[in-house]
């Protein structure tokens, strides 16, 4: 990884997965991204079946370059797989790593030509390809704030979450891969078996032992959030209108009130979705001088300024305890 | 398109007739030294009030210096005096704070002696911001923000990331830099003082809903304005706002909002600019908003 800021464009997004169906959505894919609280059987099964698991840590650095335990490097690799050439644009990167393998997969044509393209490039090659495509950095900044203000390359302190690295686990050709952008070739775990659970349930197995070599404390708990997983999978929606459709038709009613709050969960889920992806692309610009404005206007500005000093100097005493207590 | 290099405020004085005596011109003005279109260095005043530039000097490296008039008992009147002639052009300080004179003197010199270095700025404990007791005019330069939608030029970057790196992203840079810390917009646009400013006035929301995202799933309401005002993307937007007023260079930006220049220069002159916007638009009639 360059230390060099180098986003050759790419904004930095967040790792929502809302920005992630939405994005799944520009590129044609009728896909959608959800979080996994939980690795277990029962969470699974809700989201089968299920394409690709996309798991999200903060970047600490200092990782060695040791495949992750019970994995071999596997360069001759016949599938999609790019590496992370640009920072900024590690969740599109990871995005692709994830559906790139998907037999039979729906897509735009801009992506079918993108996989077409780069079918058969080594690694680093197909990387740069994915990140000079233009139309994909395009639906990929869409993804996140306009930059307001024209005074790039300020560097000033990003307020989007920090880089997530991606790890995208797969099924292919029997196996579990691990395609992760920043090691040299995919890593495979291991032969699953396509009965019960099937590929997730050797997935499983994997994650945790990765899991497992993580320090303790950055355990995924409610408060300390370390890592996190997505799932990839079928949009559940059109299935369960049909599954609701047949139930209503054949009078059972029970059986159809449950879909119809499954259908009304995931419709409100798509709605937040929506509504956070609409003001993640905004411009506030207008809105803050309207609402100054109108403040100023309404006689509450000055107060507002007031409770502004008091809160800053509360946060100069606090500062000031803290470095006190720091001497002692 | 032409680059400035270096712009603080300053007007003109003139020869008293045949005297040794000059007299102020009291015209709010800037000196702007520019690299040109013709790619040679130009050395403009700027009338403040009209914008434009009066004068328009070409200067080719080591041509001109300027220099301190020593005999003025005020002791900010300075020179461009040429090599080449005997032409004199002088200018006084029209900034209320004499603090930074010596800077931006200093860095003209440079300039019209190579224009090709770099200005030298005190960046390690100066605060662009610093306010003085006066009210009408702040201490930061206009360098860059007098054209306006410019980007900031490369100088302008340099001092800029040295200021923002000691500013942190929670403040925890924080070492003394500041004399005079400035509030916070994220402290003034705070759900809980715009709750109350959407329950008494309902006619404000169809005023405001024309400035909220154009592609929002659902018509807005006021409890929209609610969920967007405490939404993590708005306060981000707030908070870059924030930093990017503190950088004193946002006099282009704040112009498109109908602002003046020196609305751009720190977050309590945005504020203030508000103010003074908000109550032209009152007295120009139309619906008068009562007074809390």
């Amino acid at each position: 990884m360059s230390g060099e800021d180098d986003s050759s464009g790419w904004q930095l997004t967040e790792s929502d997965p809302g920005v992630f169906t939405e994005l799944l959505k520009t590129l044609g894919v009728p896909l959608v991204v959800d979080d996994l609280y939980s690795l277990d059987a029962e969470a699974l099964a809700e989201l089968q079946p299920l394409h690709a698991l996309i798991f999200l840590f903060k970047w600490v650095g200092g990782e060695s370059s040791e495949p992750s335990s019970g994995g071999q490097y596997d360069p001759e690799f016949p599938g999609f797989f790019a590496h992370q050439v640009v920072n900024n644009a590690c969740a599109t990167l990871a995005v692709m790593n994830a559906i790139g393998n998907i037999h039979g997969l729906k897509m735009g044509p801009q992506l079918a030509e993108l996989l077409s393209f780069t079918a058969g490039m080594d690694p680093q090659t197909s990387g740069m390809a994915i990140t000079s495509s233009d139309w994909l950095r395009e639906a990929h900044n869409a993804l996140s704030p306009p930059s307001a203000i024209s005074l790039e390359g300020l560097d000033l302190p990003k307020t989007t979450e920090d880089a997530y690295h991606f790890i995208v686990y797969i099924p292919y050709a029997g196996s579990v891969y691990e395609l992760d952008g920043l090691k040299q070739a995919p890593v495979k775990h291991g032969a699953f078996s396509e009965s019960g659970e099937g590929w997730v349930a050797k997935a499983r197995e994997v994650i945790q032992a990765r899991i497992a070599t993580y320090p303790p404390g950055s355990q995924v708990t409610s408060e300390q959030v370390e890592f996190s997983l997505l799932a990839v999978h079928d949009d559940p929606v059109p299935h369960l209108q049909e599954q609701l459709a047949q139930l209503q038709a054949a009078g059972r009613q029970s059986e159809a009130a449950e879909l119809v709050v499954k259908l009304s969960n995931e419709n409100s889920k798509r709605e937040r979705w929506a509504f956070e992806n609409s003001l993640r692309k905004h411009n506030y610009l207008g809105f803050i001088h309207a609402l100054l404005l109108n403040m100023a206007k309404a006689g509450r500005l000055e107060a507002a300024k007031e409770g502004a000093k008091k809160a800053l100097q509360e946060r100069i005493e606090r500062k000031k305890k803290g470095e006190l207590m720091d001497e002692d | 398109m032409a680059e400035t290099r270096l712009a603080f405020k300053a007007g003109r004085a003139f020869r008293r007739g045949s005297t040794n005596f000059v007299d102020p011109d009291p015209t709010k003005g800037a000196i702007l030294i520019q690299n040109g279109e013709d790619g040679l260095l130009h050395f403009i005043w700027k009338n403040r009030s009209t914008n434009d530039a009066e004068e328009d000097l070409i200067l080719f490296p080591g041509d001109a210096t300027f220099a301190k008039v020593e005999q003025s008992a005020w002791g900010r009147t300075y020179v461009l005096k040429f090599s080449s002639s005997n032409q004199r052009h002088f200018f006084w300080m029209q900034d209320a704070d004499p603090s930074r004179d010596e800077e931006f003197v200093g860095n003209v010199n440079r300039l019209l002696a190579d224009p090709s270095i770099v200005p030298i700025w005190y960046s390690e404990g100066y605060n662009p911001n610093s306010q003085t007791a006066g009210p009408s005019t702040s201490s930061a330069p206009a360098a860059g923000s007098s054209q306006a939608g410019q980007h900031a030029t490369p100088e302008e970057l340099a001092r800029i990331r040295s200021i923002v790196s000691t500013l942190g992203a929670g403040g925890s840079g924080g070492q003394s830099f500041q004399p005079t810390p400035e509030i916070s917009l994220t402290d003034v646009l705070t759900p809980a003082n715009l709750r109350p400013l959407f329950a008494s006035r309902p006619e404000l929301a169809q005023a405001l809903f024309p400035h909220l995202p154009p592609d929002l799933p659902s018509p807005p309401t006021v409890e929209t304005l609610e969920r967007v005002v405490s939404s993590p993307q708005f306060r981000a937007a707030v908070r870059n706002l924030d930093m990017a007023l503190r950088t004193g260079l946002l006099g282009g930006l704040v112009r498109t909002l109908g602002l003046p220049e020196e609305a751009g220069t720190g977050v309590e002159s945005f504020l203030r600019a508000l103010q003074d916007q908000a109550r032209r638009e009152e007295g120009e009639g139309g619906d008068r908003m009562d007074t809390d």
